[in-house]
């Protein structure tokens, strides 16, 4: 059973097609990224799905009912453009975004959140005196607070440090067991990797991957060999069949000529240093996105 | 309409419960009594220093009279008959010959001694006054001072010169005594208000004599009040929406309510604010104008009209601000904006007066039926003690009702595009563009 179905959509700004012909559809219950370069088309297709946007053309579905103008109900959204009142105190401005999106038990889930997310010593405080980091966690907990059926996260991981990113993914994963479906946008390609069941990847208004990441990468093939030695990237250079190093510092991963033989070429590695750790593999998402998206490094400037 | 809600709470209770808000809402009716209260004791409590006179009289057959009159009245007027205490200065009188041969001299030096405030003001009285008419060059009565036209002096000395050249002038008649008690009786027009006849005990109410109060004072208060409502609740709508644009809140919120439950969630919150301030100040004049004993100032029945026009005016305006917010992007486009916006709100206040003055006449009528005039217009209209077909209020009811409708309907279009456009500028065209073409 799919949440979302869109089907042949597309939406125009001036002369700018900024999502041509999309169709997409999200199984209820499973975590979809959403991925692709700036201004490649993601939150127009997310602000499509909100509703904030009409399409110019195809049609939306949600829960199989289409667009009909009104708000959803039961969805959580958090926008890439992160706005709270900083004039109220932290506690009403969650208990006003709870009341919103028609809550229950208000207090006690602002209590639980904040706690959750470290935030309880600053209930009365305003707004204003939070740091980034507090207000992006304030503004997930108001997206969140009511376990909506369906939570849109547009980049819910920018700005964060690495235990906060942490917190938030195990709370991502804890809404999905309890039965939401999540849809979010990053930029971060391990942590797509590690959270979605789906992937989508959006390039200047086309879809341009949509599955599991296994059915992404086979696409690719075992293409990519990993190798970490004493002499580093320096040693790779030169050697035959190699399409392209991505030089990790103590790590390069290495893609592989379609003709070329892997062993041939681990075999001229061992000749000229020692190598302590080898593996042949599927390429990572990120090496997908950069094959994909790199070609052309300008950004298209709509939304 | 929960999402409404959920929206106008918030917006009501951000507004009334801040320390600017409080604070304006008590110092306004304050300022406003203390200023009426300052100017009562400033009236009452009159200069009493003595005050020093230089007369010229070319007639001379005036000086005698008013030596004689001001020291009557520096004996009888000055003090309390009950406490004694002075409440008027006394009137000191110096008398001085023309300087014929330097006229323009001799008041030079005077003006100097007013200047150096050791008189207040220099009478002089022309050579042909008792005969005015005869000739055009002499026969006035000049009065020099610092203040001049504003002097409230100058007319005990208009008053007894008068009358005395009048004395004179029935002397030389000869007319008998009897004649002369009633020739210079004057007879004050009062004026009243109409006469009605109760419908309930069918007993006719007498005219009242219809005083400043009825008639200038009560429609003043009410439009100044009915525009501050205004001003404090449906014009800080503009920079409000802006902010929450520019500070990307309505993003966050549009995925939650429709562009029309945003916008009519906070124009609500301002009708809020607005008739919770009306309500504070009226029952507050109610109450105190009861307490002092005359409660029949304030016209009770005029309540319910006030309140209505009052609502569909912030709602009208309220829409209309809400809506020219979204187009900003920042604090200058709200500059921009907020003058020509304001305009029909401030245009009726410069009108006050000549429809007080005449608020049956064509003037009045018309701008009381052209909806953003209608709400303050008909209520000085309906305020002052003349009478008003009473379809005009219904038919601008009416018109006000429809306008504010129209009004939202654009204003939430205008809205639901501007609020997520960035970078545009709040121009007329683009106006048009999203109340019409999207």
């Amino acid at each position: 059973m799919n949440i979302i179905e869109i089907e042949d959509v597309t939406k125009r700004f001036g002369s700018v097609v900024a999502v041509n012909t999309l169709s997409l559809n999200v199984p209820k219950g499973s975590i979809y990224g959403f991925i692709g370069p700036n201004g490649s088309g993601k939150t127009t297709t997310i602000r499509m799905i909100m509703k904030i946007f009409y399409p110019d053309g195809g049609t939306i579905k949600i829960n199989g009912k289409p667009h009909d103008g009104r708000r959803l109900n039961n969805v959580g959204y958090l926008p890439e453009d992160r706005g709270l009142y900083k004039k109220m105190k932290v506690h009403d401005v969650l208990m006003f975004h709870g009341e919103l999106g028609g809550g229950s038990d208000l207090k006690n889930k602002i209590a639980y959140w904040l706690d959750l997310l470290d935030l309880s010593d600053y209930a009365s405080k305003k707004v204003e005196t939070l740091s980034k980091g507090m207000r992006q966690k304030l503004q997930f907990i108001a997206t969140v607070m009511n376990e909506p059926e369906l939570i849109i996260l547009d980049e819910p991981f920018s700005g964060l440090d690495p235990v906060n990113a942490e917190i938030l993914r195990e709370s991502i994963l804890n809404l999905q067991k309890k039965g939401s479906t999540i849809i979010f946008s990053t930029h971060d390609m391990s942590m797509a990797e590690k959270m979605c069941d789906n992937i989508f990847m959006i390039y200047k208004g086309e879809k341009v991957l949509d599955g599991t990441l296994n059915e992404i990468q086979d696409q690719y093939g075992a293409d990519t060999m990993v190798v970490q030695s004493t002499g580093g990237e320096a040693i790779l250079q030169g050697i035959q069949g190699i399409e392209k190093i991505n030089n990790f510092g103590k790590l390069q991963e290495i893609r592989l000529r379609p003709e070329a033989n892997p062993q041939q070429i681990i075999g001229e590695i061992l000749k000229k240093t020692e190598v302590q750790k080898f593996e042949i593999t599927k390429p990572s998402l990120n090496d997908i996105f950069i094959r994909i998206a790199a070609p052309e490094r300008k950004e298209v400037n709509h939304a | 309409m929960r999402k409404i809600l959920v929206l106008f709470k918030r917006e009501y209770l951000t507004a009334v419960k801040t320390k600017s808000f409080i604070i304006s809402l008590v110092l306004v009716p304050i300022i406003m009594a203390g200023s009426f209260i300052t100017f009562m004791i400033m009236d009452n409590n009159q200069d009493t220093t003595d005050k020093n006179f230089v007369v010229i009289d070319h007639s001379g057959i005036v000086a005698a009279h008013l030596e004689e009159q001001a020291e009557l009245r520096n004996e009888n007027a000055i003090f309390d008959p009950e406490t004694g205490e002075k409440v008027q200065p006394a009137y000191i009188l110096e008398f001085t010959d023309a300087d014929m041969s330097d006229p323009s001299g001799q008041l030079a030096e005077l003006s100097d001694r007013i200047r150096a405030k050791e008189l207040h003001a220099v009478i002089e009285i022309g050579k042909d006054v008792l005969h005015p008419g005869d000739s055009t060059e002499e026969d006035y009565i000049r009065y020099y001072s610092e203040t001049g036209f504003m002097d409230n002096v100058r007319g005990w000395f208009t008053n007894t010169i008068n009358n005395h050249l009048r004395q004179l002038r029935v002397e030389e008649l000869n007319l008998d005594p009897e004649v002369n008690r009633t020739l210079f009786a004057w007879t004050n027009i009062e004026a009243m208000g109409l006469a009605e006849i109760d419908k309930k005990t069918g007993e006719t109410k007498e005219a009242e004599r219809s005083n400043e109060l009825q008639s200038f004072l009560i429609p003043y208060a009410m439009v100044i009040l009915m525009f501050m409502m205004t001003l404090m609740s449906a014009v800080p709508l503009l920079s409000s929406v802006m902010e929450e644009k520019s500070e990307k809140i309505a993003e966050v919120l549009l995925g939650n309510v429709t562009p029309f439950e945003f916008m009519a969630g906070k124009v609500l919150g301002g009708v809020g604010v607005g008739l919770t301030v009306a309500a504070v100040y009226v029952g507050g004049a109610v109450i105190t104008v009861s307490r002092l004993g005359v409660g029949d100032v304030i016209p009770m029945g005029l309540l319910p009209w006030f309140f209505v026009y009052l609502l569909l005016y912030i709602l009208m305006v309220g829409s209309g601000m809400a809506a020219l917010g979204a187009t900003c992007n920042d604090n200058k486009d709200v500059q921009s904006i907020q003058f020509p916006a304001m305009l029909p709100v401030i245009f009726p206040m410069f009108v006050i007066v000549p429809i007080i003055s005449n608020p049956a006449g064509t003037f009045a009528t018309t701008l009381a039926l052209i909806p953003p005039f209608t709400p303050t217009v008909m209520m000085i209209r309906m305020a002052t003690p003349v009478t008003i077909p009473v379809w005009q209020p219904i038919l601008g009811l009416l018109l006000v009702l429809l306008f504010t409708v129209f009004s939202i309907w654009v204003g939430a279009r205008i809205f639901r595009t501007a609020i997520l456009v960035q970078g545009q500028k709040p121009s007329i065209g683009n106006l048009f563009k999203y109340a019409f073409r999207s």
